[in-house]
């Protein structure tokens, strides 16, 4: 009720220059994984933009809202989601700034396929992940390998959009332009802070809705948007947020940039205001100069040349940072030490009913939870230090009678730790025997006692970090008791991984993996600082959208680096100011 | 130089806060500031942020004496000189016994405003710099036993050691 002024409205958010979203440079702790078991011999990242024009218009008083999802199309014929791109508001010829990286491998013919849609608009709220796309209309398709972006000479192509499942006519469903280029790693980062003034006011009955939006000159001309600022309501004097730009967006300190800036508008026209073409080193230039640059219009009307405005821009913020990366904290001798909690409830099922998820199968076949502790296991092993894991179990009526949120899953009363993947299967198959289905799911006991091992570790040794793997059936009796505890757990060197296995209805997960940007409050009024939920549906996996590694290791990387980055430690071989 | 009984020194860094409102659909358009408060007679106050409207950042270092018997500290928003939200902060969420001094914690809470409502998010850090000797133990661990400063306004502990009587009743 009175967040209408803390939520932003979609199309109005920043993109592409947060600071936080680790996730935007290439996943390379799955990259890590893979190149362990030598399955990446030869391979780049790369990044594609994306780009359309003369796009169906489906929406009846406005204009489409685009948003693309590239698929890559695996071995066996199964299509991998590998990203998605902003919501472009009412345009039909959209630029979207996210860029979607892929790993290039040279060897294999990589087969995209790139799906338009139109979002509706009773959705543009929602951050893009959450989208349901059989929700959306379907704008068109089209198919191209990456090799063949790749070996243009502009590395760019352009594809036309075809929609087969559509009867609306057989015409025109417009164009769609790939555009590759090289992932330049770098860990140079900076951290700029934009301010305007006396900005020209383009709207009638209030003042201008400015934002920026930067992009980078290309090699063979043209520019690529690389970050919008967020919307700046009805204001002449902007001050943005802090922009964050990694030198993967900028490409070199020389490079011009093309700093923009636009009256928004929310029928998509958005005016432009005024530009100012400036390199990274320039900009630091004016930030040390405490100068300003004034905005130069573009031709327009009955002007034919450009007109150097009044407004001007300042660069308030000018840090260089050195962004270092989950491989770097991890090889210098970090520890990620894993924890799992499987759920002992009764909605699991009575175990020797072959439709329960915990039944045993004399044959061998593999049971929904030995199945997620098996391919889940493998991925947390390589990460896990000492491959030494915590093991509980909730939800359970233990041998000496008493309901338990959180028990020893391997029986012992003081010892809850396990060997290997083996050792977390055989204390299940242990507990299975001993422990009685009961209920109610509790996970506050579990993420307590992980916070508490998390916290406790703070005082021996800071290079440590926690996951949690919780895996349950999914329906949480208390909501809110989950999540104080797991506000309370925000602050320490701790994320939760839920991995959800059956059917049952995941939506409270959602809740708690606070993707939508809504942050967690608990009952004291205390507020999550940072988002340490990861919710994995297993039956998403298993039908193949996205892989196993994927899926869990999406989300670690950026919580490690969150927690890291905000209190400024760094990798132990860095030496420390 | 530390008074007796006040062995704890914070220091708290006010970071910035997010949607602040003066009434239901008016929110703050400037000169926003925070005051810190360990007791009524002692408090800090940040400097006046003039351009984030309802969304301010101060990242402003205030340095506090905590008497070791203190268990909450109080934080309020201010716009001019009007009151905008509040927040009582639990010791224990910065000062628990397992975390090593000079710990750096990252904070949130929610403000209410006079009537309970909710208004905006406020976001800060907090180190302890100096902490009294374990045998005061003003902390509680979120598992430990129950508190041992000075007793509940009930005098009731749950039986998990779990301290209730939170005085959040005002914000209800």
């Amino acid at each position: 009720m009175g967040q209408c002024f803390s939520d932003v409205n979609g199309g109005k958010q920043a993109v592409g220059g947060v600071a936080t979203a680790a996730a935007s440079g290439p996943n390379d702790a799955v990259d890590h994984f893979f190149r362990a078991r030598g399955e990446h011999s030869l391979c780049t990242q790369i990044e594609l933009s994306l780009s359309a024009s003369k796009l169906l218009d489906l929406d009846y008083t406005s204009k489409s809202d685009p948003m693309a999802v590239v698929y890559m199309k695996r071995r066996d014929g199964k299509l991998e989601e590998i990203g998605r791109t902003e919501v472009i508001l009412n345009s039909l010829d959209p630029t979207w700034i996210q860029k979607i990286n892929i790993t290039y491998q040279f060897e294999v013919v990589q087969t995209l396929i790139l799906h338009v849609y139109d979002v509706d608009s009773k959705y543009h709220n929602l951050p893009v992940k959450m989208l349901k796309l059989q929700d959306q209309d379907f704008l068109g398709e089209t198919t191209c390998a990456v090799s063949e972006v790749v070996t243009k000479r502009n590395r760019s192509l352009t594809l036309n959009l075809h929609n087969t499942n559509r009867i609306r006519g057989s015409g025109n469903k417009g164009t769609l332009t790939v555009r590759a280029d090289e992932i330049v790693t770098s860990r140079n980062a900076i951290e700029l802070k934009f301010r305007c003034s006396s900005l020209e006011n383009k709207d009638t009955f209030s003042k201008s809705d400015p934002f920026l939006r930067i992009s980078r000159a290309s090699e063979n001309g043209g520019y690529i948007p690389i970050c919008k600022t967020e919307v700046v309501n009805n204001n002449l004097n902007p001050t943005w947020k802090p922009l964050f730009l990694t030198m993967q967006q900028f490409m070199s300190k020389e490079n011009p940039l093309l700093i923009e800036c636009f009256d928004f508008n929310t029928n998509g026209n958005h005016v432009l205001i005024g530009k100012v073409q400036k390199s990274v080193a320039e900009i630091e230039a004016l930030h040390q100069s405490r100068a300003c640059a004034n905005l130069i219009s573009p031709p327009s009307g009955f002007r034919h040349h450009e007109k150097v405005m009044k407004s001007q821009i300042f660069v308030d913020g000018f840090v260089e940072k050195q962004q270092y990366s989950f491989l770097d904290y991890i090889s210098s001798g970090f520890e990620l030490n894993f924890m799992v909690a499987v759920d002992f409830t009764a909605s699991n099922g009575i175990p020797t009913s072959p439709n329960s998820l915990h039944y045993i199968d004399h044959s061998g076949r593999l049971n929904a939870y030995q199945q997620a502790i098996m391919e889940v296991g493998e991925v947390i092993q390589f990460y896990d230090s000492d491959r030494r894991f915590p093991a509980w179990g909730f939800g359970g009526k233990t041998p000496n009678g008493s309901i338990s949120h959180c028990f020893n899953l391997n029986g012992s009363p003081t010892d809850f730790e396990v060997e290997g993947v083996e050792g977390i299967m055989a204390a299940y198959t242990s507990a299975l025997h001993n422990v009685s289905l009961s209920g109610p799911t509790l996970f506050g006991q579990v993420i307590n006692k992980a916070a508490d091992i998390a916290g406790h570790s703070l005082s021996c040794n800071q290079a440590k970090y926690y996951v949690l793997l919780i895996i349950t059936d999914g329906v949480v009796s208390d909501l809110q008791e989950t999540i104080n505890s797991v506000v309370k757990a925000s602050d320490l060197p701790l994320s939760i991984l839920i991995v959800g296995v059956g059917n049952a209805d995941f939506k409270e997960m959602e809740i708690l993996d606070a993707d939508n940007g809504r942050r967690l409050e608990s009952i004291t009024g205390r507020v999550a600082t940072r988002d340490i939920v990861q919710f994995v549906p297993m039956r998403e996996v298993h039908a193949g959208q996205i892989s196993v590694v994927q899926a869990l290791l999406e989300e670690l990387p950026s919580q490690f680096l969150s927690y890291m980055r905000c209190r400024d430690v760094k990798p132990l071989n860095v030496p420390q100011l | 130089m530390e008074r007796k009984g006040s062995p704890y020194v914070i220091e708290i860094t006010v970071i910035s806060a997010e949607g602040l409102r003066l009434s239901r659909n008016q929110p703050v358009k400037k000169n926003s500031c925070v005051v810190l408060r360990s007791d009524p007679f002692n408090s800090r106050t940040t400097g006046m942020d003039s351009e984030g409207g309802s969304y301010p950042a101060w990242n402003e270092k205030l340095l506090m004496e905590l008497p070791a018997n203190a268990r909450f500290l109080t934080v309020e928003a201010h716009s001019g000189s009007r009151l905008v939200g509040a927040a009582s902060i639990p010791v224990s969420d910065f000062a628990a016994s397992f975390l090593p001094v000079n710990y750096l914690s990252f904070l949130s809470y929610r403000l209410r405003d006079a009537h309970g409502a909710k208004n905006g998010i406020l976001n800060l850090s907090v180190k302890v710099i100096g902490r009294p000797s374990p045998t005061i133990g003003c902390a509680a661990s979120c598992s430990g036993g129950p508190w041992p400063g000075v007793p509940l306004a009930d005098g009731k502990v749950a039986g998990h050691g779990i301290v209730t009587g939170i005085p959040v009743s005002y914000r209800w």
